[in-house]
Parts: C-alpha cells; structure tokens; sequence
C-alpha cells in the first residue's frame, strides 16, 4: 500500500511534457558527467541524425540511489498496468541491472542491434552474478584508483595494507565518501573486505552463503580504525575537491572523472592514480530498454548509435576518458595512439587485468554495505 | 414557521461544516494520512504482521547517529537561544542608535537564504582553505599550519546557528518591542546595568517567545537534509541523511519509516518538555498565577 503510494507520487513528480514530436527520454543514474554526455553530446548528436526527434536527459542520482529511482519507477508503473512506460533508455549500474531482467521489467534488445555482436567482455553476459544476457550493452567500463598528490606522497602505497600503514603514519591525509555518497566511497570499502575479508573469489563468483559475512568482522574493525584517521568526504566530487584545495593528500576517486578534471585544470598537475593490489573494483554502466518503452524502436537505434566503434572512441573514450563498453578492437584506427594512451597514464594495461576487480555478487555487495553501516560507521 | 426557522439554522450550520470541509480534508489527505502510512510502515513487516524489527535494525544501523543528532540540533538550539537574546538585548537596550539601526537592517537577512544556499556558502567559507581560514591568515590571526576544516560537526552547528538566530531574534525583538517600556526605564532610573535590566526584566518576560522560537527552530534542524549532507561527511550524520540512503539506495521504506517515528519521539519530547513548563510554572504563564 505504502509503496504504492510512494510509487505513484514518484512516478508523478517524474511525469514529463509530453512534446508532439517524438521525443526520447533517456534516463541516466550517475555523476553529473553521465548527464552531461547524454544531454550535451549523444543527445545532440542523434537529434541531428533524427530529424523531429528530440532527447530528453533525466539525472536521478548518483550511486545504486540513482539505479533505485529508475526501478521505483519502472516498477510502479508496471504494477499500475500501464501500457507504455516513460522511459525509453534507461543507464543502470551493475546491480540493478540484475534485479531489473529478473522482474522482466527489460526488452531483450541486444541480438536486434548491429553492435551487439561487438561487445565481448563477461560484464555483458553476467551483472554480479545475475544474468543479463541480452538485456544490457555496457556504455562503458570504469575503474577505481587512488588519487594522490605525487608532491605530499613520497612512499605511494602498493597494496591495501600499505595504504593502512600509510594511513597510520599520515593521519587525517587521506579521504573517502563513506558508502552514503557515491560509488568511489562504496568501491574503496568493497575492495577492504575483499582483501582482508579472506575468500575472495568466492565474493566475486559465489555461491552465496550468508554466513560469510561472520568473517568480515576484523576486517570491518580494522575499518573502523583505520577510519579513526582518515577524512569523511561529502561524495566522489567532494574527494577530488579537498584534493585539489590540498586538503587531504591521497583518495579513492573514479578514473575518468579523475582524468577529466585533470583536463579541465580542476587538479593540480601532479595528481596520479595508482591501482592498489590485491585490487579495487570497476565497473560498465549498462544501456537497457524498458519493457513497454513508448520509443522502443527509436531507443534501439539511440543505443545502436551509442555503442557504435566511432561514438565509443569519440565520445567515451577521447571526452569522457572511460574505458570502451565495446571490445577495444573495434576501436582500432578511429583513436589516434595518444588519445588510447591517455587512458593509461598512470594504470597500465597489465595492472589493469591484474588489479581491476568486478565488485563481488549482489547478495555479497549488499551485505558489505549493511555490515559496514553496522561495525564500521555506528 | 418554528421548523423553516429549524432548517434555515441546520443549513447554516451544514454550511459552516461545508466550509471547515476543504481545510480539514487537506490536512487528513496531506498530513494524517502520510503520517498514518509511516507509522504503520515502521511498526510492520511484509505480511502486516506487527513488528519492532525495523526498530532493531534503525537501531543496529544508526544508533550513534540518533545520539548525534539530538547532540547536534540541542546543542545549535541552545548557541541560537544565547545569540539571539544577545541580539534582542543590544537592540532594545542600547544607546547607540547607529548600531541598533544596522542590527535591524541586517540580522534578517539569513532568513530569506535557504538552507541549501547556506551549505553551498559555508562549504567554501569554512573549508581548510576556504574563505574563513585564508581571512584569518591574511590578517595574521591564525597560523597557516594550524588551519583545519570546518566541515564536520561543527560545521553543522555553525550552518545552523546561522540560520536560525535572526529567526528567533525576530520572535523576540517582536516580544521585546511589546514589553511595557516603564518597568524597564524604572529599573534603570533605580540604578540597574544595562545587563542586569536584561537579565531580571526583559528575559523573566521574553522567555515564553524563546521557548517557542526554539522548539521550532529544533523541529526545523531535525529536518533539514541538505546541510548535512553538504556541508559534512557522512559519518557519523543526521537522521535525514540516513533516512535519504535508505530510501535512496535500498528502497526501504520500513526502516526510514522507524528512523522517521524516532524523530517525531525527538521533537515530541522536546515539545511536552515546554508544555509541561508552560502549564505549571507560574513565572512563565502569568494567567495561572
């Protein structure tokens, strides 16, 4: 009942102006950078190729909160019976993805795009440990690092432990967002637990077993101390903030908005990254059409365009500094050799397929959320 | 003619109902019915079975984050009450006109910036290398290597303070201006310091305005959601905030719901604390006395 109300008073305050034209409303969780490329230049790229048709871009949010409101959304109208629903794409993390194709709340599309056949990696196929094949095109593929300042850090830390030494040593110098501000917070816990949580492939491939999470227990009271000397950013921006005015030395970020602040002069020039082992967690953000989509042709050919070899190394790659959703194949010859380079400044291939972990299996994820909001933030 | 006379008067009094009827209906449909829903929410489980689970779980979760924010809005509530009675003093009892016409003409004004304008603002003031700092160290105040961030708890409070003083400041002044302006004169002609008139006339008098400046002010920091969220981390960190990720990030409205009741039990014991003051201390309600 709750919910339903909830659901609907949601579902009105997201109702759109319905324009005569066609009109193809593309809702993207994330940072604000994910509605910034929708709106500011794949939307603007497909209204030209499509004359008459016009794209709305709807931000919800970032972090799984973002995925949460698109599934709310999708969710009550489709226990509201209605015939088509009010998105046409949705952009949804890992997640959701899983639980979004197993209430059939998804079209299966891919087999019906030509790019479909480009994609190759596993995130494709299977979306922490759910199956979504067929239902998602990765948009792109990030990763976590640390961010530090080459200028205040001489002894740059190689691994989890180090870092906590590290930490020790220098206290208050490092920042993260917690799990309440995004997802860079979240990646940097999650691959905590994984490293000193003990069975880490079990975290990533399963099978579940709730009485794992039994075993987490230093881990998360190591945490905790470890959090006794560390700032609390507000979000993923407001750690790329306090390291740009100085304020602390070293931080979990996301790769490409790691680069594109670069880019735009918002860091100092002697930020680095470094990919610490036993590893940090990446992750695609995935296209999907909604089942009932008013647009679903129209979405079909907007993601067709957005995963296209030229749209990957333009868009995603050369502006957004994300690492191809496609295979990186596909891109050979549309990127000159230092655009793909950037990409690799300071990560390189190898310490990517060594330290660029998937995060672990939904039920997993879940737990390490609720058991670091339990030991490690109460 | 007596039963015309009958009808005419039960229609007069339908139509008076007919009138209460839109009000009514508005706060059934927007506040009761809302508030039946969370409360209901936060005391079952899936199958409508009563339960405390989601109490023991807001608790399991959240505990230090109940602590911290009657910590938080007590303690701004408490720095709002002094400030604005410093606030109203100076400007009934000084006798500097040009200072009192300044006061009045700018103690109001963080009341027209909303909150979040005000996080915005102090998120560049108070932070390590923000305005506040740079400001002290260009004026040789504070040492560069002393400087820290105010952007944790006390952030909180100093976001708060200010937007709270100059509307408590405005219940009082409005007090103040109402007082009988002989008692005050008499006490001073009688020898009194400024701060003594203020201490033992004006506040004894003010002091109802205060309480009801106050508890609102407490009810409205237990609701804001953005200053936490902006101006601080989120550990540990108001109510609000936790309620958002829940909702947010889970879904899960039962938990928020029980997050939500452990508030209004916040607000409500602040609130019986002033009505049972007001109902049996006479120095507070002189109709009684």
């Amino acid at each position: 009942m709750k919910k339903t109300i909830l659901a609907l008073a949601l579902a009105t305050s997201f109702a759109l102006p319905q324009a005569s034209a066609q009109t193809l409303t593309v809702a993207t969780a994330g940072d604000q950078n994910m509605v910034d490329y929708i709106k500011d230049y794949l939307g603007p790229m497909f209204e030209k190729s499509n004359p008459g048709v016009k794209v709305v871009a709807v931000g919800t949010g970032p972090g799984d909160g973002g995925s949460q409101k698109i599934y709310e959304k999708l969710d009550a109208q489709k226990k509201a019976g209605a015939a088509k629903v009010d998105f046409d794409v949705i952009v949804v993390h890992q997640k959701m993805a899983g639980t979004l194709a197993a209430e059939s709340l998804l079209d299966k599309y891919r087999e019906r795009i030509s790019t479909g056949s480009l994609v190759t990696r596993e995130t494709a196929e299977n979306s922490l440990g759910a199956n979504v094949s067929g239902f998602v095109m990765p948009m792109f593929h990030s990763q976590t690092a640390i961010a530090y300042n080459a200028d205040l850090v001489k002894d740059v830390p190689n691994s989890y432990s180090e870092l906590a030494e590290w930490v020790k040593k220098n206290p208050k110098k490092f920042g993260y967002n917690g799990i309440k501000g995004g997802m860079s917070g979240v990646a940097f816990v999650s691959g905590w637990v994984t490293a000193f949580g003990g069975d880490a492939v079990k975290l990533e491939k399963g099978p579940y077993d709730a009485a794992t999470k039994a075993n987490w227990d230093k881990a998360l009271a190591d945490l905790k101390a470890f959090n006794a000397n560390v700032v609390i950013t507000p979000g993923n921006a407001g750690t790329l903030d306090m390291l740009n005015r100085g304020e602390i030395a070293m931080g979990p970020v996301w790769v490409d908005m790691f680069y594109s602040w670069m880019a735009d002069g918002k860091l100092p020039p002697n930020m680095k990254l470094k990919l610490v082992s036993p590893g940090m967690p990446g992750q695609p953000m995935y296209y999907a059409i909604p089942a009932k989509a008013a647009e679903a042709k129209l979405a079909e050919k907007f993601i067709a365009l957005a995963t296209s070899p030229d749209v990957q190394a333009e868009g995603i790659v050369k502006r957004f500094n994300w690492y191809p959703g496609i295979d990186a194949k596909n891109l050979q010859g549309k990127l000159s050799e230092n655009d793909w380079k950037k990409l690799f400044t300071d990560i390189t291939p190898e310490d990517l397929s060594k330290n660029g972990k998937p995060f672990p299996i939904a039920p997993y994820f879940n737990d390490i959320l609720e058991s670091y909001e339990k030991k490690v933030a109460n | 003619m007596v039963g015309s006379q009958q009808i005419n008067l039960m229609t007069q009094k339908h139509l008076g109902l007919l009138l209460l009827l839109p009000a009514f209906l508005m706060v059934l449909a927007l506040f009761l019915f809302p508030l039946g829903i969370s409360l209901h929410a936060a005391f079952t489980d899936t199958n409508g079975q009563l339960t405390l689970a989601h109490f023991v779980k807001a608790q399991a979760l959240y505990s230090s984050d109940m602590i911290f924010t009657l910590f938080i809005t007590l303690t701004s509530a408490a720095i709002v009450g002094l400030f604005s009675l410093a606030l109203a003093g100076l400007m009934a009892l000084s006798e500097n006109r040009f200072l009192v016409a300044s006061l009045k003409f700018l103690y109001r004004w963080p009341l027209f910036i909303p909150f979040i304008v005000a996080a915005q603002c102090m998120r560049t003031f108070l932070a390590k290398n923000g305005l506040m700092n740079n400001s002290l160290i260009a004026s040789g105040l504070l040492d560069p290597s002393q400087a820290a961030s105010f952007l944790d708890w006390r952030g909180i409070i100093i976001t708060f303070v200010w937007k709270q003083t100059p509307f408590v400041t405005l219940m009082l002044a409005g007090a103040v201006s109402s007082l009988d302006k002989s008692m005050i004169e008499a006490a001073r002609n009688l020898g009194a310091s400024r701060l003594r008139a203020m201490l033992e006339i004006i506040i004894p008098q003010i002091m109802p305005s205060l309480m009801v400046g106050l508890i609102l002010s407490f009810v409205t920091m237990m609701s804001v959601l953005s200053v936490p969220l902006m101006v601080a981390g989120s550990q540990p960190t108001l109510l609000t905030v936790d309620m958002a990720f829940r909702i947010n990030s889970y879904g899960d409205y039962p938990t928020a719901n029980a997050l939500g009741v452990i508030s209004y039990l916040m607000t409500s014991l602040v609130a019986w604390f002033y009505l049972r003051q007001q109902i049996y201390d006479p120095a507070l309600n002189p109709a009684q006395s």
